[in-house]
């Protein structure tokens, strides 16, 4: 018969010994944990945010070139000032703001539209959320290529419609041309920007607003409905209320995306017509880069920082008060 | 030691070093093959005017040069077989890398600023932005002098900075910027050797407009072919941007005319989409047969002989446009420049990329050739058929119809011009070309935001901003104040 333990057998809780004892032992108070889950996140802040970031503030008081990079003479705001005279930046300012407002606006509406096609189930669901998500899944350069085509100034199949329905060419309504000429024209080129830009971000802030539309509760729509009230009462007394901290962050996230993206510009107009779809970080790379000033490319690049950070910190926190309310 | 062994003697190797016997028959290979169609087999010296190079380089020698896709694949094809040759005769493992035209100064720049990448950038642009980053190349361009004899102009000018005396490049080869033309619908519009002067392109340019809807081409978009149209305008209007010694001249009566014209050129001979444009785009249009003319390299030329052989035959060439004085001069399209970066200090690689630069430069009658003839030698001794009066341009090995369309490339030295025309590239003229400036002035312009009058002033006073900066830190002058 096997005799249990007795109490002399039962060993008394010692102190562990041995490097991978002491290591559990340490894992297992919070402090220690909690610093380590959280260090592979610090370090890519640091590494690939705060250090490129402290560069270039150091860079734009520099009179670094992109032959001699090295930041040795600080030249103060000069960079600043400097670029601020250039009728380039002044337009490019403008853009940036201009095309991610005009971006941000559509996209709310047509996110928060998606969103409560999306909420339903219907046939082909499932397909039609793949299809949503192929703008988002593209590269951007692909995809500003297959709008170079779209938007072409003699081959547009846009403009092809067009001629076929008699809209455009001689005696149409758009005009006796054969083309539109859609990145030629300032209008026209600054709309198609703002079209592929909403075209690209969409499905990240339908993605997003869904998550938050999916999030309340059925009762209270099914209540709504039943005390009488029609759909857009439904909408806009309780589901954009209860949006708006997801919102919040779409608008936050998109406008981010969009104000500091190139590879449009510089893929379908380069900042023409003269320098009127030209935007911040396009006149940027045209000055650090391909000019060789990579203070003044810096000082371009930073120049918006105050106010995007700004408005983010605002942003946040007010999603942050309207979640918790 | 760097260039340890002084030889006078030539060698000559193909594949894998051959004797002094064969090498003897090859190096008069030059002078036979002159008579053929075909350029001659590719001679690798040992020395260049002063500077001598060993026959084999020690084991582990490497080089890595980093050039754009050129524009005509086959010189693409060449090349590639040409390096690895080249590497094989020298003992020298030889990587190329070839990546797009608009990403050279990207690459050039990260590989300074991380002290890595490439031994030699062949850049497109006199990268003179880049010249603190950048080694002296005077001794590789003194010894091609010594060499080659006569160095073009526009190469000169755009890889050696007076200001602080120094050879940042060596300049290989450039690229005419001919105007081509519709030779159907320049007939029928009264011209039938097509557009000579300005005034001919608005006159003839607006008449084929109205006839047939078919437009100039010429570019005010921010890019390459835009700005050599700008200045090859603004230049045959006696204009320029810098004189001699590089102060700015831009604010002149012979721009605003310029500027003038430009607008009456796109009011009456031209559409929108020219607002829009990227360097390939006034290509595709001619070839496309929608239009009358364009300012361009040879390239577009070449691949409609392939796609759109009906616009090819079609096709006439002009040495530029004479402006109100009579002058003509338009601008080089490419320039092949060579440069190498200042962290490469391995004195084997250093001299064997040298050697491969010189090499190169000695076999240049088969850059020419397998490039079409996109490619002229910087030192026109280096491709005697090209120039001949009998030779290539004369009678196109390539197929053009007449063989001798390209004949009038034979005197593009004497009407090609360079980024800093009449004086030489500099950063704040290369600033000027990369931000757009002169494009973005005439597309102002064009669509009525400006007037002529505050177009020029506008710009003019952005330029003189670019060169006084660049100009307190050295970078500008003639060198002798």
């Amino acid at each position: 018969m096997n005799a249990g333990p007795t109490g002399s057998d039962r060993a008394a809780p010692t102190r562990p010994d041995g490097a991978l004892a002491r290591l559990a032992l340490a894992l297992e108070r919070p402090r220690v944990l909690g610093a380590l889950m959280l260090a592979p996140a610090v370090l890519y802040v640091v590494a690939f945010v705060a250090v490129p970031f402290f560069i270039a503030i150091a860079l734009s008081m520099s009179d670094a070139t992109v032959g001699d990079p090295q930041i040795d003479t600080f030249v103060g705001l000069d960079n600043f000032i400097a670029v601020v005279s250039q009728s380039g930046f002044r337009l490019a300012l403008r853009n940036s703001l201009l095309i991610t407002t005009l971006t941000v606006l559509i996209l709310l509406v047509l996110a928060t539209t998606a969103v409560e096609l999306l909420a339903r189930d219907f046939r082909g669901k499932r397909l039609v959320q793949v299809l949503f998500m192929i703008p988002w899944a593209m590269p951007v350069s692909l995809s500003a290529i297959t709008w170079l085509w779209v938007l072409d100034s003699q081959y547009s199949p846009i403009d092809w419609v067009l001629v076929q329905i008699g809209l455009l060419g001689p005696g149409g309504t758009f005009g006796p041309s054969w083309n539109l000429f859609y990145l030629g024209r300032e209008g026209l080129a600054i709309a198609s920007i703002v079209l592929v830009d909403v075209w690209r971000t969409l499905p990240l802030a339908t993605i997003i607003v869904l998550a938050g539309r999916l999030s309340i509760p059925r009762e209270r729509l099914e209540q709504a409905q039943l005390d009488g009230a029609g759909f857009f009462r439904i909408l806009f007394r309780i589901i954009i209320p209860a949006l708006a901290p997801v919102l919040t962050v779409a608008i936050l996230f998109t406008a981010l995306l969009v104000i500091g993206e190139m590879s449009t510009i510089a893929l379908l107009t380069r900042g023409g017509p003269g320098h009127s779809t030209q935007i911040l970080p396009f006149w940027a790379y045209l000055k650090g880069i391909n000019s060789g000033d990579l203070g003044q490319g810096a000082a371009i690049a930073l120049f918006l920082f105050p106010v995007l950070l700004a408005a983010a910190i605002v942003a946040l926190r007010f999603a942050y008060r309207a979640g918790r309310d | 030691m760097l260039y340890h062994s002084i030889r006078d003697r030539l060698l000559v190797l193909r594949g894998a070093s051959l004797g002094l016997g064969a090498a003897f028959v090859l190096v008069l290979a030059p002078t036979t093959a002159l008579a053929q169609n075909e350029p001659p087999d590719p001679e690798f010296r040992t020395s260049y005017g002063e500077m001598t190079f060993p026959e084999q380089f020690p084991d582990g020698t490497a080089i890595s040069l980093t050039q754009w896709s050129h524009f005509v694949p086959r010189y693409d094809e060449w090349f590639q077989e040409y390096a690895q040759q080249w590497g094989e005769a020298h003992n020298v493992e030889v990587t190329v890398n070839m990546i797009n035209l608009a990403d050279l100064t990207s690459t050039l720049s990260a590989s300074i600023a991380a002290e890595e990448g490439a031994t030699v950038f062949e850049m497109v642009a006199p990268p003179t932005a880049f010249i603190d980053g950048l080694q002296s190349l005077a001794d590789v361009n003194q010894a091609a002098a010594e060499a080659f004899g006569e160095r073009s102009g526009t190469c000169e000018r755009s890889s050696y900075l007076p200001a602080t005396d120094t050879w940042y490049g060596f300049c290989h080869g450039w690229v005419p910027d001919p105007g081509d033309y519709r030779r159907s619908l320049w007939d029928d519009a009264g011209f039938p050797e097509g557009p000579v002067t300005y005034q001919d392109l608005l006159e003839g340019g607006a008449k084929i407009f109205e006839d047939n809807g078919l437009p100039v081409a010429v570019g005010m978009s921010p890019e390459i072919d835009s700005e050599f149209y700008a200045r090859a305008l603004i230049w045959s209007y006696g204009g320029s941007i810098q004189d001699e010694d590089g102060n700015v001249t831009f604010d002149s009566p012979e721009v605003l005319e310029a500027v003038r014209f430009q607008k009456e050129l796109f009011e009456n001979a031209m559409t929108p989409e020219v607002f829009s444009w990227n360097a390939a785009s006034n290509n595709q249009t001619f070839i496309g047969g929608r239009a009358s003319y364009i300012q361009n390299s040879i390239s577009f030329y070449r691949s409609a002989q392939e796609s759109a052989p009906e616009i090819a035959a079609d096709t006439g060439f002009r040495p530029g446009l004479q402006g109100p004085g009579g002058e003509v001069k338009m601008p080089s399209h490419v320039w092949f420049i060579d440069v190498i970066p200042s962290y490469v200090t391995d004195p084997d690689e250093l001299a064997a990329a040298k050697k491969f630069m010189l090499d190169l430069e000695n076999n240049y009658a088969s850059a020419s050739y397998y490039s079409k003839f996109y490619n002229f030698p910087a030192f026109p001794s280096r491709s005697e058929q090209l120039f001949a009066e009998d030779g290539w341009l004369s009678d196109d090995p390539w197929g053009a119809e007449p063989p001798d369309k390209l004949g009038l490339l034979r005197t593009a030295e004497e009407w090609t011009a360079w980024l800093g025309y009449p004086g030489y590239a500099n950063p704040a003229i290369s600033e000027v070309y990369e931000s757009h400036l002169l494009s973005s002035m005439m597309a102002d312009v064009a669509r009525g935001e400006k007037t002529p009058e505050e177009a020029i002033a506008d710009t003019n006073a952005e330029i003189e901003e670019i060169f006084a900066k660049w100009r307190d830190r050295g970078m500008i002058g003639s060198g002798g104040d």
